[in-house]
């Protein structure tokens, strides 16, 4: 009698293992850039950093935290604390997205950061978010709008954009190489046809902009959602573990 | 010297009292009415957009947008199914009322949706004197246009009736009109026929994650980019309306 009944319950454990859906453990993505990136201020719509819609691509174990802020160089960016604040939540298995660049590589801004600084500094993000069991992504900052006469995309982050490709590859980091395809999108879209990928704006327009916009750095709603899929196909072109957790609506067959 | 002050300070309460509950005054609901080009979308359909979602962003925190709009309406199943009736019983002096249907109503192929265009006047009109009833201030929409063209590149009008029926009840029953249909149209017609399918939840197989096999048609149905597009076509029609609300965007 008593063998049976453990045998059953063995059996019953077997199956219950067996149909229980392998849990996922909840992580977090944390995003930490820059203005082309960043959540914005409803009154800034409709500009948009592709941080915003990179919300949506995911199952609902993965919870999105867009720590990009406006105007953030990686040295602001840690002089302020934003990554120290970072490293105090991150838990092992989770991923730290890292793009900056734009407000590096300004001499004439207040946070410029020199291009051994900026290696240094990125250096640091992938090697503290490693000390957590976390997974550091690099990603070559994304292109600005702009073009030649002849109508070909000019590069806009040549040096920068190559101290990533650099400590990605010293350190094996992963990379996404946003600029170099950014700037595929751009040629493909062209020059006019790319202004409606930014935001580009006619006067009277929109109400938060009255005098109209013409701006060749930060992204439109179809812009950002743009770069935020070339973002998630890097993703699974890297073979990373979160790929597994884009979320794929299931299709039905229209009529 | 006892009256005088106690008055003083009465007229002093009172004008407290006042500059207190002024604001609460000036709270202004917009209630939505329509069909799925206005609808809310849960995020997990993105980057499906109604154009009621955007619009929500370009108003004064006095102004509360409640947009009941629903997918696959028309003006009959948006009554006969009860969701008019408790809007109705919300309504409140000075709201809004905004009316945008027409999708669902000139479906002919959509039996369990299509609505005549008597009965579709006739439920307009309903709309507008049921807010009317309330002191709320009704605003019709003509239903934003589908994205046809013609070969030689014209944007062509693609709901020709039910847009008419709003315009001759707007004029008759003396209420505001944004003619949506028509702004649109000449949205895309700027775009032209490449570039506007820019403005539809249009996906390339294996753009979008999500979606590997892409969208493939649609002529109807916003993304985001589109969908504020939209919103911007009414608040610009907000505005040439004079209406009170137009106070209340924001303006950076």
């Amino acid at each position: 009698m008593r063998s049976t009944g453990k045998k059953i319950s063995l059996l019953a454990l077997l199956l219950l293992t067996a149909f229980a859906p392998a849990k996922r453990k909840d992580i977090t993505v944390y995003l930490i850039g820059d203005s082309t990136m960043a959540d914005k201020a409803v009154k800034a719509y409709p500009e948009t950093g592709w941080g915003m819609p990179f919300h949506y691509f995911f199952d609902s174990s993965v919870t999105v935290d867009n720590r990009a802020k406006n105007g953030r160089s990686t040295r602001t960016f840690m002089e302020e604390g934003r990554w120290k604040a970072v490293m105090n939540v991150l838990h092992p298995g989770d991923y730290v997205l890292i793009q900056f660049g734009h407000n590096d590589e300004v001499p004439a801004k207040k946070s410029y950061t020199p291009p051994e600084q900026f290696k240094a500094n990125l250096r640091k993000f992938v090697s503290d978010a490693r000390s957590r069991k976390a997974f550091p992504v690099l990603i070559t900052p994304v292109a600005r709008r702009r073009f030649d006469s002849a109508g070909r995309v000019v590069e806009t982050h040549p040096l920068y954009a190559g101290l990533v490709r650099e400590v990605a590859k010293k350190n094996k980091v992963p990379l996404i190489d946003l600029d170099q395809q950014s700037q595929a999108l751009l040629q493909q879209f062209g020059p006019e046809k790319s202004k409606f990928l930014f935001n580009y704006l006619a006067p009277g327009e929109n109400p938060h902009y009255p005098e109209g916009r013409a701006d060749n750095t930060h992204f439109s709603e179809l812009g950002a959602r743009k770069m935020a899929e070339i973002v998630l196909q890097g993703i699974r072109d890297l073979h990373l573990g979160l790929a597994d957790r884009i979320r794929v609506v299931d299709q039905k067959e229209k009529k | 010297m006892d009256k005088p002050v106690s008055k003083k300070i009465l007229l002093f309460g009172l004008l407290a009292l006042m500059s207190f509950a002024w604001p609460a005054q000036n709270k202004v609901t917009v209630w939505m009415i329509g069909d799925s080009t206005m609808c809310r979308y849960d995020s997990s359909r993105f980057p499906l957009t109604g154009w009621g979602m955007p619009f929500a962003d370009y108003f004064s925190s006095a102004v509360t947008i409640k947009n009941k709009a629903r997918g696959g309406r028309s003006t009959r199943t948006f009554l006969s199914e009860g969701l008019w009736q408790p809007i109705k019983d919300s309504l409140r002096k000075g709201d809004y009322v905004f009316i945008q249907f027409g999708h669902n109503d000139e479906a002919e192929n959509y039996p369990d949706r299509y609505t005549p265009p008597a009965a579709y006047r006739k439920n307009l009109i309903r709309f507008v004197n049921d807010a009317r009833a309330k002191k709320a201030i009704p605003v019709l929409i003509t239903p934003v246009s589908r994205r046809k063209f013609d070969a030689a590149g014209h944007a062509l009008e693609t709901h020709a009736v039910y847009s008419g029926v709003v315009r001759e009840v707007a004029h008759r029953h003396h209420v505001s009109l944004i003619d949506l249909d028509r702004m649109s149209i000449d949205l895309y017609q700027r775009y032209g026929p490449k570039n506007a399918k820019l403005l539809f939840n249009l996906l390339a197989p294996g753009e979008n994650p999500a979606y590997p096999k892409g969208i493939a048609h649609n002529k109807t149905h916003f993304n985001a980019y589109g969908a504020r597009h939209i919103a911007e076509l009414v608040l610009r029609g907000i505005e040439q309306l004079h209406l009170k609300l137009a106070d209340y965007i924001v303006k950076n």
